[in-house]
């Protein structure tokens, strides 16, 4: 009673009460100021309202109105002016696992949600590096199990039958998982006072990112193979796993880079004075402070990375858009590959800002409770 | 404490010449350049036998002979009695237009969104927004298949071709342009466009001068755009220069006349576009916001139009903020136009998948290619360093 008769009402206090208005006059004013703001900007508010009652009702038509609904039929589909949602019911399974074994597709399906909840976990770790690193490898061990069986009475699965989303998140999440610490490792290397080391990482990082991915690509399936000894198969998810990871790993190294370069030299000779080796000042003292100056940057490269692992559909594996072509493949289903790029796009849509939101969050807590540098 | 300062008035010790971390040092530098010599000798020895397994060596002879295949367009004569090399070069041609088509259209686009995003006006910036968060967030592979898939489907057959503003058509079977000819002049005109740019430097130059001395600032873009436009109507008025535009019809089967650029060039060109447009306006608009708001409530103060503030106070600052992510962002334009392939547009690196599914020679085949690109790269990359140092102004250094 005493307490709470001893805390002022501060919410009253805190700002002078606005006169109160009518809506209308409120909502005429807002209108007044951010839509018809001098003749240039009511000219513009006319030109985007026109183009807005051209396209929205055009849009909103085919998505829902003249749309055939999730339990429609491909007559229906046919006639109809619209999208054919009940596509997606009958290929949902192909867009999804591609041509995975009908009766395993469960397993594709585990396979892709334990990648997700990786993922999930991972953007809200706690704990330390090693404990990211045993998650990440568990995760991937746990996949391949599961895509590729042969073991716990699990009929083996053929590398060239992973397709779809399984194959996607496979390919993006465990190839950057494994590229990140290479990147800070060739970041690292590029700053070497040793000659060589220096070399090695500058030519790795400048080659990688003056070529295109899709060179890349052919680069794993085409050369890679030729490197290994004669009579060793090289399939060519594997291929296309290290292709993807030294890929990753030069962008990585760029933008941890740009962390290092920002460091301030003095930190370094402080922790040398207080006792700290050469590593533990690496570990404690410049990697946590650079990695965080290069969050933004290595936000971009994941969200670009992520994106462009569709590109593995030019060099033969079956991505998203893949297999959205191999379920508008069927003669009946032909006209509706739009409804399938929509949603494929929603999926890339959704993952993406939510990543990127994710790591947006985690840069202003570090910033925050950093030292001051934004 | 007396020993620092003693140890002050003396020259720093020199350095001893072997201390155990140098020789470690050079212990790890030796053993890496060891394994890496060691790995290549392997990796070639491993593709010597790999490739005598099918029957080749490395070998660059085949360049020479006949590719025996078509491309889908060529800027320069080619037939499939052509060699290799010719091959390449029109694949690298088809790369080289593509990018600086795309690089064009994106950089206009993104400007616009960019400075729209900024806009005053609540529906514009928010269009903007929705339109840079859309693009930004999508596979560019997935923009370019929906917008191919349905410019195939969704566009009428030749006969029935849409007429554009403009006199354009657009027909399942590509885009058809109005293109200028000039069958008399040619050479004048490049002259008159010389001089007219060589002017306008000289001129801005004196503004500038004319501005710095006494602060009042004489018209530009005017006088220039009325002079040039007075040369070109003297030149065609005089008969010196004949222009005449060459517009797309139908005749019989097909559209002749204007400038055809098929439908996998326009739609590689157009969501290559849009989709590095969202990135440069995502760019534009952190260089924007990055101005502070006190400059342009300073110019707005000073009497300032608002199209004047953004012209002469807002966008020359945002530029040093905006010129080195944009030089980033056009390196990953050129190499992205290797997406190519998935439309069957004969670009660079989609005539190197021919050739090396005919040949076999991926060794060489992938070695060409790099090169070029990384040629292409150092050499974009060299003109964007010297455009950044060239925009940023005198006396700053970041």
């Amino acid at each position: 009673m005493t307490d709470a008769a001893a805390s002022p009402p501060s919410s009253t206090t805190a700002s002078a009460p606005r006169p109160w208005r009518p809506r209308h006059v409120v909502a005429r004013e807002w209108a007044r100021a951010n839509l018809f703001d001098g003749p240039v900007n009511t000219a513009l508010t006319l030109v985007t309202v026109a183009f807005l009652t051209w396209f929205v009702p055009i849009a909103l038509r085919w998505l829902i109105v003249d749309a055939v609904g999730f339990h429609g039929d491909v007559a229906t589909c046919r006639t109809a002016g619209g999208a054919c949602w009940a596509f997606l019911r009958v290929k949902g399974d192909v867009i999804l696992t591609g041509t995975y074994p009908f009766d395993e597709r469960w397993r594709a399906q585990v396979a892709a949600l334990v990648t997700l909840v990786t993922v999930g976990v991972a953007l809200f770790w706690r704990g330390g590096f090693l404990g990211l690193a045993a998650l990440f490898l568990g995760a991937c061990l746990i996949d391949l199990v599961f895509l590729s069986g042969g073991v716990f009475g699990l009929e083996p699965i053929d590398a060239t039958r992973w397709n779809g989303l399984p194959l996607v998140l496979f390919l993006s999440v465990f190839t950057m998982a494994a590229a990140l610490p290479v990147g800070v490792a060739l970041a690292l290397a590029r700053k070497s006072d040793a000659l060589v080391i220096r070399l090695v990482a500058i030519g790795w990082i400048e080659a990688i990112r003056g070529i295109p991915m899709v060179a890349v690509l052919f680069a794993g399936v085409f050369i890679l193979p030729l490197l290994m000894p004669p009579g060793l198969h090289l399939s060519s998810m594997i291929s296309i796993f290290v292709v993807l990871t030294i890929f990753h790993a030069a962008y990585f190294a760029e933008d941890v880079r740009s962390g290092l370069d920002d460091f301030d030299k003095g930190q370094i000779e402080a922790a040398h004075s207080l006792g700290l080796g050469r590593w533990r000042t690496m570990r404690l003292v410049v990697l946590p402070q650079a990695l965080r100056t290069a969050l933004p940057a290595l936000t971009n490269s994941i969200i670009g990375g992520y994106k462009d692992t569709s590109l593995v559909a030019i060099v033969g594996l079956f991505d998203l858009m893949a297999t959205s072509r191999l379920a508008t493949a069927d003669v009946e289903w032909q006209a509706y590959s739009l409804e399938a790029n929509i949603v494929v796009g929603v999926f890339y849509l959704v993952t993406c800002v939510a990543v990127s939101e994710r790591f947006r969050r985690l840069a202003r807590i570090a910033g925050a409770d950093g030292d001051g540098r934004s | 404490m007396p020993p620092v300062e003693a140890a002050a008035g003396r020259p720093p010790p020199k350095p001893a010449p072997f201390t155990r971390r140098k020789i470690r040092s050079a212990a790890w530098q030796t053993a890496l350049a060891l394994a890496l010599v060691a790995a290549g000798y392997f990796a070639h020895l491993n593709i010597t036998r790999n490739l005598a397994a099918s029957g080749v060596a490395i070998d660059f002879g085949f360049l020479t002979r006949e590719a025996g295949f078509d491309v889908s367009e060529q800027l320069v004569a080619y037939t499939p009695k052509d060699s290799y090399a010719r091959v390449l070069f029109v694949g690298l041609l088809n790369t080289l237009l593509l990018a600086a088509t795309t690089l064009l259209l994106a950089t206009s686009v993104g400007l616009a969104v960019g400075v729209a995003s900024t806009s005053r006006n609540w529906l514009v910036r928010n269009l903007a927004r929705i339109y840079i968060e859309l693009l930004r967030n999508l596979p560019k592979l997935l923009i370019l298949l929906a917008l191919y898939i349905a410019m195939v489907r969704g566009l009428p057959l030749v006969r029935a071709a849409w007429t554009l503003p403009g006199g354009a058509l657009l027909a399942n079977r590509g885009l058809y342009l109005p293109w200028p000819e000039m069958p008399v002049g040619a050479g004048l005109t490049a002259v008159v466009v010389g001089v007219w740019i060589a002017a306008t430097s000289v001129w801005a130059r004196m503004v500038k001068r004319h501005q710095d001395a006494t602060g009042v600032r004489r018209p530009l873009a005017l006088p220039s755009v009325l002079g040039l436009t007075a040369a070109i109507g003297l030149a065609l008025a005089t008969g010196l220069v004949e222009l005449h535009w060459s517009m797309p019809a139908l005749t019989g089967f097909n559209i002749t006349g204007g400038a055809h650029l098929t439908v996998q060039f326009t739609a590689l060109w157009v969501s290559l576009s849009i989709y590095h447009a969202s990135q440069i306006a995502e760019i534009v608009r952190g260089g924007i916001v990055s101005v502070d708001k006190g400059q342009r409530e300073a110019a707005a103060a000073l009497g300032l139009r608002p199209g004047r503030v953004l012209r002469l106070i807002v966008l020359p600052q945002a530029i040093r903020v905006i010129v080195p992510p944009l030089g980033n962002q056009y390196l990953n334009l050129i190499k992205n136009t290797s997406i190519a392939l998935a439309v069957g547009y004969s670009d660079l690196v989609g005539v190197m998948n021919t050739a090396v599914n005919q040949t076999f020679r991926p060794v060489e085949l992938m070695l060409v290619v790099m090169l070029v690109f990384l040629a292409i790269n150092l050499s974009t990359a060299a003109a964007l360093n010297w455009f950044a140092a060239w925009s940023r102004p005198p006396g700053k250094t970041r």
